[in-house]
């Protein structure tokens, strides 16, 4: 039963391989004269002035990967759903129906309640004023045109 | 030997080696790659015993999404804290080991003469998974066990009410105590 | 096309309709740009009446014992325990509503749905024919207090809502180990079906026995017995005391529904194996709650070592695995549930805003100050040190009877001496506010009725059960015989 994972070890293998051959190569082969211009950042990023020490991230990371897992565990439920639904018949269909449903009032609330906005004022009510101006702006270019 | 005690012997030592190494380890980031190594080691033995889809549930939900809530914890708390593992307790690190040997023992001992150690599946394992693992673990799933399935939603929608109630109490504590050192600083 | 299984929803119909308001409050909190707590307390309280109709509905119910595919028990047992997990719960919701109307904390409307939640774990446990559903419902109940504990401005609710989260977790593991083990050993998780394996197998039964003692390690932190009690002063205190009146009396009613089921049902036929662990469970909560409670100063974490030797007293009934155990230790969790959350609400109107006034220093002179509430707490601390005329007498009665006729009764006399040392305590309260001048100068009073109003419920029930037990015997002795 295992030799049917056979060709993902072998695609693995392959993948590990091709990496670590490619990059072996390009340090034996490639010319090697570092200079500080060249180690430096360029256009696209900053110079490390210093070791992020007693830097932290902000609390919304953890929140929105607890969130993040909780739709993940709905995903894992859904997977041997699918896999059966025909078997399973209208009895799973509303099985599955209720239980998103109810999952789906956990996304309500955090929504509501701004667990999704990443910033101060960046949800759904901001959003939509936001809108509002910019068409409104776009109405007068419109008409001056 | 058969191919799957080969994989067993190989992924084995590696499990039990980085289980050790995370608990032994002081850098929290360090700790938490040997722990997905762990993973991926107890994925493998899912698959050893017939059950690709756990194989699968234990790469997705934890050598992904739990190590990356593990990791964000630890850049929420400062990678580099200075550790208070002072121990409070004299000899409560030996008691503990020696404890958590026993209690090992005595599961080792009470495994082998309750189910044995047979390295043959169950009589009817391969009827069961016939048409698929997951196909097998649905039919059970959502026809004996639709219940608990269902009360499982329950169980998230509290976790998300407890994701938002405490991080969320913590960023405004956050934000205003920043607003308040702020303030001291234009005083001063 | 899988048959489906048969649908039979009336004997889980509180745990829906809990699960229902818990879900109408939530989205409620979420949508309504003002909610107002008057409607949050009204939309729970109509889901915990609605509830407790369901379940005593289901009293005379016959039909099978277990229905959805083997997920839920339908008995009388789980009938009891519900009304009373329902009753603290609408209580504690009182009480909670006025602390933290009066607190001026923020607006805090996830109280309501994580209380109505944690509630239909509790329900939901007592009720589990499968120790699966056990698990999830342990957890549900279990993530919800975590988070009430934790709902408050102050560090120590933090600090005790991670101790609490921690341990718990811990505790899980462990529950939940017990169960692959009982699954090991029987191939089952079914409570009952536990019980016919069991019963069928000779030899020995190693796997099951270790199974049972990791199900004991998770019940056993759930009920705070010693050695598993560590958490629970600190959890006790540090929760806003509104949650620790529900927490202290519903959690442990729930858990020990559960426990009975699993250790008079599942692991009958190892009722020889697990008695004497029972036994050395009880002995060590009675006397360490008790002998420990003594050296406090502080009221809630006073009551917090109480409750850990009551534990050992509901446990000293279940050692003697029949069912006049079971009908004792259910008449003792009455008991302790009304005045555990009766003496816990006392404790939240004697502190005026929010946990200032916990010392035992503060109660000098109550009876003076608060005739009422100093009345109230008098009783409640009566029964707890199980004084007549009170349901703590009848309780303690109850349990060291069950004991001594299953022929324990060197358990009964640790029981006895301990409540002997406890009454110690107990009284001590009752002297510092009767015959203690009040301390300093005139101080602010909550002097609310709504609260009071909604205390007169454990106290009363405190008085009638310990004057006219028959009435509630009388129910016990149907609700007592497990079905299965």
């Amino acid at each position: 039963m295992l030799r049917d994972y056979l060709p993902v070890v072998l695609l693995a293998a392959l993948a590990v391989a091709f990496a670590v051959a490619s990059m072996t190569a390009s340090r034996l082969l490639g010319p090697n004269r570092p200079d500080p211009v060249k180690l430096s950042a360029y256009e696209c990023g900053n110079e490390p002035i210093r070791l992020p020490k007693g830097e932290k991230f902000g609390v919304k990371f953890y929140v929105v990967a607890m969130l993040f897992i909780i739709f993940d565990i709905e995903t894992i439920f859904l997977f041997p759903w699918a896999v059966t639904f025909r078997t399973l018949g209208l009895f799973g269909l509303v099985e599955m129906a209720i239980f998103i449903g109810l999952v789906f009032v956990a996304y309500v609330y955090v929504w509501k309640k701004g667990g999704l906005d990443w910033a101060e004022g960046q949800g759904p009510a901001s959003v939509r004023e936001a809108r509002a101006a910019a068409e409104a702006d776009l109405g007068e270019a419109a008409r001056a045109r | 030997m058969p191919l799957d005690n080969v994989v067993f012997w190989v992924f084995a030592p590696i499990a039990v080696a980085s289980a050790i190494a995370m608990l032994v380890q002081r850098n929290a980031v360090h700790a938490a790659l040997l722990l997905i190594v762990n993973f991926f080691c107890i994925a493998v033995f899912y698959l050893l015993l017939g059950a690709p889809f756990l194989f699968a549930v234990q790469v997705i939900v934890y050598a992904g999404a739990i190590m990356v809530l593990f990791l964000f914890v630890i850049m929420l708390l400062g990678v580099d804290r200075g550790d208070t593992l002072r121990e409070r307790l004299v000899g409560q690190r030996p008691a503990a080991i020696g404890l958590g040997l026993a209690l090992a023992l005595e599961v080792f001992f009470a495994v082998r003469a309750g189910v044995g150690f047979a390295a043959k599946a169950p009589v009817g394992f391969e009827k069961v998974n016939a048409g698929g693992n997951a196909q097998a673990l649905a039919r059970v799933l959502f026809r004996d066990y639709f219940f608990p399935f269902e009360a499982t939603s329950v169980l998230l929608i509290v976790a998300a009410i407890a994701a938002m109630v405490l991080a969320q109490r913590k960023a405004r504590a956050i934000t205003q105590a920043g607003a308040e050192a702020a303030g001291r600083g234009e005083v001063a | 096309m899988l048959p489906t299984p048969k649908l039979d929803f009336l004997p889980v119909l509180p745990e829906l309709i809990l699960a229902g308001a818990g879900i109408v409050t939530l989205l409620y909190e979420a949508l309504a740009p003002r909610a107002s707590r008057a409607t949050h307390l009204g939309l729970s309280l109509v889901g915990l009446a609605a509830a407790a109709g369901a379940s005593i509905a289901l009293w005379d119910r016959t039909g099978d014992p277990t229905v959805l595919a083997g997920a839920i028990q339908a008995d009388r047992l789980a009938v009891v325990a519900r009304v009373i997990i329902i009753s603290v719960a609408a209580v504690g919701l009182l009480l909670g509503t006025h602390y933290y109307d009066r607190s001026g904390d923020e607006r805090r409307g996830e109280f309501y749905p994580l209380v109505l939640f944690a509630t239909t774990g509790m329900t939901l446990i007592v009720a589990a024919a499968d120790l699966i559903v056990v698990f999830l419902a342990l957890e549900i109940l279990s993530l919800s207090l975590y988070v009430l504990t934790g709902m408050s401005r102050r560090g120590q609710a933090t600090e005790a809502s991670m101790k609490y989260f921690l341990l718990g977790a811990f505790a899980s593991a462990f529950f939940l180990y017990g169960v692959a083990m009982a699954y090991g050993a029987t191939g089952t998780t079914k409570i009952a079906g536990i019980a016919h394996a069991l019963a069928g197998q000779t030899g020995g039964q190693a796997l099951a026995l270790v199974a049972l003692g990791f199900l004991a390690i998770g019940f056993g932190f759930k009920v705070s017995a010693v050695p598993f009690h560590m958490w629970t002063p600190d959890v006790y205190q540090g929760a806003p005391t509104p949650v620790t009146a529900f927490m202290a009396a519903a959690t442990k009613v729930a858990a020990f529904g559960a426990l009975i089921r699993v250790l008079d049902v599942s692991f009958q036929p190892l009722a020889w194996d697990w008695m004497p662990v029972i036994w050395a469970l009880a002995a060590a909560s009675v006397v360490v709650g008790s002998v420990l409670a003594i050296a406090q100063s502080d009221v809630k974490r006073m009551l917090a070592y109480s409750s850990i030797a009551h534990a050992g007293f509901v446990l000293t009934g279940l050692t003697a695995a029949n069912q006049d155990g079971i009908r004792a230790a259910l008449f003792y969790l009455i008991a302790y549930a009304m005045m555990t959350l009766g003496s816990f609400g006392v404790v939240m109107l004697v502190s005026v805003r929010g946990e200032e006034r916990t010392s035992l220093a503060s109660y000098s002179g109550l009876g003076r100050r608060q005739p009422l509430l100093a009345g109230l707490m008098a009783l409640f601390m009566l029964s707890l040190a199980g004084i007549p005329p009170t349901a703590g007498f009848i309780a303690k009665v109850g349990v060291f009877g069950a004991a001594i006729r299953a022929g324990h009764w060197q358990l009964a006399l640790v029981g006895v001496v301990s409540s002997v040392a406890a009454a110690f305590f107990y009284l001590r309260v009752v002297v510092l506010m009767y015959m203690q001048e009040p301390q300093g100068e005139e101080q602010e009073e909550d002097r609310s009725p709504l609260p009071r109003l909604a205390l007169a419920v454990p106290a009363i029930l405190t008085l009638v059960l310990g004057v006219f037990p028959q009435m509630l015997l009388g129910v016990l002795d149907k609700a007592s015989v497990l079905r299965w």
